[in-house]
Order: C-alpha cells, then structure tokens, then sequence
C-alpha cells in the first residue's frame, strides 16, 4: 500500500499479523485450540488430552502472550479493566484457566472422582469456554473493520477451536478410547464449522463495501481454498464419513485442522480492512 | 469542558505545516506522524476536484481507544483529551487496532535515525531527553496537553492564546484550525460547528470525535 492510499481507500489491518503481530494470530488459535481440546478432553474423559490442553493454552498460548507484551512486567494491570476490556477479561479467563485446570488435574491423579475434583472440572470447563469466547469477542469488537465485526465470528471461531480439538483428543485416545464416539462428535463438529464459515463469509458480502473487499481478499487466494477448504474441512469430513478413526488417520485428522485453523485464523486476521476515511 | 479542534476544508491550502508543527513539537521519530493528510480526489474527469483532509486523534467522547486498553493507560480527561500513560501500556496494541481512524502508532524502534548510519542528530537527542517516548508503547496525539496544561497554569485561554494552543493550529498560515471548549456555546468551535454544519468524520460509528470539519 502506498501512504497516499493510507485510509483514503481500504486499508489493511497490520498490527496484528505482520511481525510481531504474528504472535498474535498464533496465540489466538492456541487459546482456540487449546481450550477445545479440554473440553473434548473432558467430554470423552481423557485426562491425556487434559493435560495436553492445559499444556497448549496455560505455557503455549500463556507464553504467547507474554512474548507479545513489550512490558511484560506491566500485566498485572490486566485485572483492573475487566470492566471494558475483552484482552483483560480474556487474560484474567486464561489465568483461571490455567489455575483450576492445574489444580484439576492433581485432583484427577489424587482423588479421581471425589466432589472436588467434578468441582474443579466444572471451573476448568467453564474457563476453556471463556477463553474461546473472548478470543472472538476481541476481534469482533473492532468497529472499524466490518469484516471483524461480526455476531457470527465468535461462533465459527468456537466451532473451529472444537473441531480442532476434538481432532486432538482422538490421537490422544486412539489406542482405545470411544474412538466411534469421537468420530460422531467430530463428523458433527466440522459441519457445523463449515456451515458457520460459510454463513461467517456469505454474510460479510452483505455487511458493508469494507466487509465485502475483506471478503473478496480472503477468498481470493489459493490458501482459502486449499488450507482451509480442502484440508481444514473437505479432507478430514471424508475421513470421518468413513467410519470410525484409525490411529494413523486420528493423526492426519489432526494435521488436517490445525492447517485449517491456522489458515481460516490468518485469513481473518489479514483479511481485515479499514473503512476509508473520506 | 471538552476539547475539540474545527477543521475548515475550504482554507485548508494542503501545505503539510501542521504535520511539520507536530513533528518538531513532539521531536517525533522518523517515519511517525500524530497529524496527517489525506489526500484524495473525487469525482470523475473532466470534473475532478482534490479534497484534502488533515487527521489527527479526535479525542473520541466515547473514545473505543480506552474501552479496549487492558491496563488502563489510555485514559480520557476531564477535560476531553484522550492521553496515554507510558508507564502503564503494555504494548499490546489492541487500542491500535481498535481506533477505526487509525490515529495511533505504535512505538517499537528507539534506534531509528533521521540520517541512518550517522548517529543521531543532536535535535533528536535534545528530543529525546525534552519529550521522551517510551519503546515498546503507543504514542498518539495530545492535543498539545504540555502547552494547555504549562499556559492554564499562567491563566491563559487555549485556543485564544498562542502559548497555550496546539502547535498544529498555530502554525496553520490560512488559520483553517480552530482550537476551543466545544462544551462552551460561545467558544469559537461551537460558533463554528453549529453555524457552518460541522461534521466528524464516520459520526456512524458513534464515538462521538472532537475535531469536526466544516466546509
């Protein structure tokens, strides 16, 4: 883009994709992915997959964060906004996250089955599911970029987080857990991320000139169409289409979506345009 | 009272002397600007017509800059003037985003040099040590609050007395930038706004911006 252009026409969102912005797109889709994987985890009863969840969203996504704040040392701060702030809220979400999800698990290898441990599930779960909601309510907020700020793009962000994390928890129990169970779930799952995504996309062709050039951006290359269509949905529904999941394929699931996550999140993220000024 | 700025499109000659003001005010690094032009033409030819806009933070009533800062640096003051404190930002960006104008930078690169390769110039060391930017936070527009706090204290009027008046609206030759209380009716920007029909720029979007433009 030219500086002449520089809000005279669509401009594209920057900082948080490009650089260090990258960060960013990668911590979101973490806390995405993370947080879906626990509750699958959870729903399918896989303390594994727990502990690998926790891994992703408290040290990865965590860590993430923390690389992306220039002062760091100035987090703390974070608590005092949750009033307006979807980035504090969501902070003050992953810290709690993190601390039932801990205790939670300890409690899993402790006392497995005792009250406390099905309290600290609950906390745990209901964490995992804020994290997911304020990672979509974060971008949504920004008015500026109609193609962001969109009612449905919480949800297809959630349904691609469950999607990716459902593929997780079937590598994690795929020498012997409900694996048909998981399959249903996951089939399930990935249509209602491909309709959302379609509905999420159809709809911005409507929301405006500046949510209609996003749209045109993210659809226009070849990344959409083969990251996200075809090895984010295509591929992996076929998979499932055919039966249960065997190890080898749980593990191709799995590859499928995080391509697909990380692609459809990017798309957004880089999609994302300006409305001109004059 | 509230701050605001009016902005007159018909005078406005599109010299860039208020972006040149506000670089040498704030001592700004290279490659930042708190005041720009947008430069555009419209209709179709023969009948074109170049139409320049100077932007700069408006300092939102309902500034979505302050709703989404995390730590609380980004702040609005009592008297209208959106500020960022350096001590507490994070750098996380997000109000960089959020602002649907665009008005705000973030400051990564202390390093950076007028003439690269060279060293510093002392106007930018002196810049550095007289206004000094923080790495690693934004930085925005102020309105000049250094000279509306330094001149309120000597009991002067921003807007009416220079001392205590954005560099920008100074240096203006064509005198297309009125500073004043938009809150007082009879301020020069209230007088200006109601009877020339002043307008912000994308009222739609309901932040409420304090500088408007009357043409």
């Amino acid at each position: 883009m030219k500086p002449y252009n520089w809000m005279v026409t669509y401009t594209p969102q920057t900082d948080w994709i490009k650089g260090g912005g990258t960060i960013v797109w990668l911590s979101f889709f973490t806390g995405l992915f993370g947080s879906g994987a626990y509750l699958a985890s959870l729903y399918f009863d896989s303390l594994t997959g727990m502990i690998v969840s926790w891994l992703i969203v408290a040290v990865l996504k965590g860590g993430l964060h923390v690389g992306h704040a220039k002062r760091p040392l100035r987090l703390w701060r974070m608590v005092l906004k949750v009033r307006t702030s979807w980035i504090a809220r969501g902070t003050v979400f992953t810290a709690l996250f993190a601390l039932f999800g801990a205790i939670q698990i300890i409690l899993s290898y402790e006392a497995a089955g005792t009250s406390t441990e099905i309290t600290f599930k609950v906390l745990t779960a209901i964490f995992a599911l804020a994290v997911m909601v304020y990672e979509g309510f974060t971008i949504n907020y920004v008015s500026g970029i109609p193609f962001w700020n969109s009612s449905l793009l919480p949800a297809t962000l959630i349904s691609w987080g469950l999607s990716g994390g459902l593929a997780l928890v079937s590598v994690v129990v795929s020498d012997g857990g409900d694996m048909t169970g998981l399959t249903t779930a996951s089939r399930i799952a990935l249509i209602v991320t491909a309709a959302l995504t379609v509905l999420y996309l159809w709809n911005a062709l409507y929301a405006g000139s500046a949510s209609k050039e996003s749209m045109k951006e993210m659809v226009g290359g070849a990344l959409f169409w083969v990251a996200v269509v075809l090895i984010g949905m295509v591929v992996p529904l076929v998979m499932l289409l055919g039966g249960a999941l065997a190890p080898s394929s749980a593990i191709a699931f799995l590859v499928c979506e995080i391509v697909g996550g990380l692609s459809f999140t990017h798309g957004v993220l880089k999609s994302g345009v300006y409305r001109p000024l004059i | 009272m509230r701050y605001g700025m009016v902005i007159d499109l018909k005078k406005c000659v599109t010299c860039y002397a208020c972006m040149i003001a506000c670089k040498q005010e704030h001592f700004l690094p290279p490659g930042m600007f708190w005041n720009r032009l947008l430069v555009t033409e419209t209709g179709e030819y023969p009948r074109v017509r170049k139409v320049t806009y100077p932007v700069l933070c408006n300092h939102c009533k309902e500034a979505v800059c302050v709703d989404v800062c995390p730590t609380g640096a980004s702040t609005r003051r009592e008297d209208g003037i959106v500020v960022i404190d350096a001590e507490a930002c994070v750098g996380c960006q997000y109000c960089v985003v959020a602002c649907p104008y665009q008005q705000r930078t973030y400051y990564g690169d202390d390093k950076k040099e007028y003439f690269p390769g060279q060293g510093k110039t002392e106007t930018e060391i002196i810049g550095q040590a007289i206004y000094p930017l923080e790495a690693g936070t934004v930085v925005k527009c102020s309105f000049c609050k250094e000279r509306i706090d330094a001149g309120a204290k000597q009991g002067l009027k921003p807007g009416v007395d220079r001392e205590a008046t954005p560099a920008c609206v100074i240096t203006c030759m064509v005198k297309a930038r009125h500073f004043g209380d938009l809150d007082d009716p009879e301020s020069n920007v209230s007088v200006l706004v109601r009877e020339r029909n002043g307008r912000p720029l994308r009222p739609e979007l309901g932040t409420e911006p304090s500088v408007y433009y009357v043409e």
